[in-house]
């Protein structure tokens, strides 16, 4: 059995046959069905999709916090299960639901993602906390330590949000809808911050977002999901029809700055594809 | 003067002193979960909460359990955690509101005690010397500093400790759990063995409180100390020292206003509490760092 802290030949993560449907959804409609996957060790793949799609139902998966009524996931060749005991994925939340007036300082928030495997009522050991200061200087925020978590702006809460992820010294980066609420200059910062990342720490990235533009920015392969995997291939190679298609909308409307036209939903092939169930896309 | 009086007098003394002990326990205890409860915005779950112990108070009575005794306590005790199951249970998996689930455990469990303490009066009538008379409905609701025995005293430090003891072990994933519940699972954070724990010790914290404050007031003291100190500080350690400062300030000064006034004790505090939190909007905000 490989553990987190033991190297691994394997892909980074392998989605084999995955099926999902939510319990009381009648059975009608699966929320992912039939993913299969390979998420190779240090790339940087893009899991596209529209709201409803599935994202956060595989982001979940993935983690090991549901788990799937046929097929099989293994992340560094473990159960999710046990990766997310073991810290291997490091996780940044779409925009937190903390509350804002929450009196904790950015190096309290940080420090919250390096206390696994310690006991509770132990203070955090050095080499944890060396490993908290790390993080915060990998993301560029060594400065805003002391700084009260609640009265951070967009991005530099992303920021605080990726160190944490980091500070469980994990292999992969596990991120949803990064982008979501952060201005484009700041949209910006945070590409090249990712690139960073994957070149200094040579770690696996995935990325979760309905935003081409936070795929496209920083992606060296991309998936497109609406309950099932429509295409992986290179951003280039994302044409306007696979986009049609994922996305079931005219995209020319939703990217519009990307000047890409495509067909309108009328000319998807299977009319199932779409909007899930209300519930498949709420909050992760 | 009444309150160097009566803490002057020997047998006043020995009246009065039990409840202001008791009284400083519980505001040791409910000080510091009151910063969790409304960082997680517990405090109308605290309510039903609460308000369940009245149903557990009618259990005890008509079960003929001595009032304050171990039995008895330990009824209300699992009646209000039931309660709590009962109101989890309702928002989860019966698609209530939270809001909705407090609201109809609150009223059924306070119209089960209503009911069972209406049928132990009849019963203690009726059977004089074989059957224990329950405690007065005022004294439940809104609580009282007579007859506070040591026994009482000690089991308010003991719980107390206990309390401060579970917060301080469990602090860490506690503080992720109550920052970011969202994302406490994925971090290895067992959420809902923090959620399950916060409950417990709430319920501790009511039943502690509730001789004193009573059933109306116990969740006062669960939600002022914390409100006031959040609002003078963004730095955890010193919201937590204020909390426990504020709170020991509003029990002294409520049992000083009820020996002054004669008031009972529960408003009292509540009183002393809710004039320091309107005081603590104050045009000079103390200790925001950083602001």
């Amino acid at each position: 059995m490989p553990s987190a802290a033991t190297p691994f030949a394997g892909p980074a993560i392998e989605y084999r046959g995955v099926s999902f449907a939510y319990p009381g959804s009648g059975g009608s409609r699966p929320a992912l069905e039939g993913i299969t996957l390979d998420v190779r060790q240090g790339e940087r793949l893009g899991i596209l999709g529209p709201n409803g799609g599935g994202k956060t139902t595989l982001l979940r998966l993935t983690l090991g916090l549901l788990t799937p009524q046929s097929g099989s996931i293994r992340v560094w060749g473990m159960p999710p299960e046990r990766a997310r005991r073991e810290g291997v994925i490091g996780y940044v939340p779409q925009r937190l639901e903390a509350e804002m007036a929450f009196p904790v300082s950015v190096r309290q928030v940080v420090a919250m993602g390096a206390g696994r495997g310690v006991a509770p009522w132990r203070a955090l050991p050095r080499e944890r906390a060396g490993r908290v200061d790390r993080s915060l200087a990998l993301v560029g925020a060594s400065d805003l330590g002391d700084h009260p978590a609640g009265k951070l702006s967009g991005g530099q809460m992303q920021r605080v949000m990726i160190a944490r992820a980091l500070a469980a010294g994990p292999r992969i980066l596990l991120m949803d809808e990064p982008t979501v609420g952060i201005d484009p200059a700041g949209q910006q910062r945070f590409a090249g911050l990712v690139r960073d990342l994957h070149r200094e720490l040579g770690l696996t990235i995935v990325t979760v977002s309905h935003d081409l533009r936070a795929i496209a920015a920083g992606c060296d392969r991309v998936a497109c999901l609406s309950r099932t995997l429509h295409s992986h291939v290179a951003p280039e190679g994302l044409t306007p029809a696979v986009l049609a298609e994922v996305f079931r909308h005219d995209v020319a409307a939703i990217f519009g700055d990307l000047h890409v036209h495509a067909h309108p939903a009328a000319a998807c092939p299977d009319p199932s594809h779409g909007e899930g169930p209300a519930r498949q896309g709420g909050p992760a | 003067m009444n309150t160097i009086h009566y803490l002057m007098d020997p047998v006043q003394r020995g009246l009065f002193l039990p409840g202001i002990v008791v009284g400083l326990g519980v505001a040791v205890m409910c000080s510091l979960l009151s910063v969790l409860v409304v960082l997680k915005r517990l405090s109308f779950i605290g309510q039903g909460v609460s308000h369940a112990a009245f149903g557990g108070v009618g259990i005890a009575a008509v079960l003929g359990l001595a009032a304050g005794g171990a039995a008895y306590l330990g009824v209300i005790v699992l009646f209000c955690l039931a309660s709590a199951w009962l109101i989890a249970w309702l928002s989860e998996r019966r698609g209530a509101s939270s809001d909705t689930a407090i609201g109809i455990v609150l009223v059924t469990a306070m119209s089960v005690g209503a009911i069972l303490l209406h049928e132990s009066v009849g019963r203690a009538r009726s059977q004089p010397g074989s059957f224990v008379a329950p405690p007065g409905w005022e004294s439940i609701l809104f609580g009282s500093s007579i007859g506070v025995t040591w026994t009482d005293a000690a089991l308010a430090w003991g719980v107390a400790a206990g309390i401060v003891a579970a917060l301080w072990v469990a602090r860490r994933p506690l503080l992720f759990w109550a920052y970011d519940e969202a994302s406490a699972r994925a971090f290895g954070v067992p959420a809902r063995a923090m959620r399950l724990m916060l409950m417990v010790l709430l319920t501790l914290a009511i039943v502690a409180s509730m001789r004193l404050a009573g059933v109306v007031l116990a969740t006062a003291l669960l939600v002022l100390p914390g409100a006031t100190a959040l609002r003078l500080s963004d730095r955890l350690r010193m919201v937590m020292i204020l909390a426990l400062v504020i709170a020991l300030a509003g029990v002294l000064g409520g049992i000083v206003l009820c020996f002054e006034a004669d008031w009972p004790p529960g408003p009292s505090i509540v009183a002393v509490l809710t004039a320091l939190f309107l005081l603590s909007r104050s045009p000079f905000p103390v200790g925001r760092a950083g602001a």
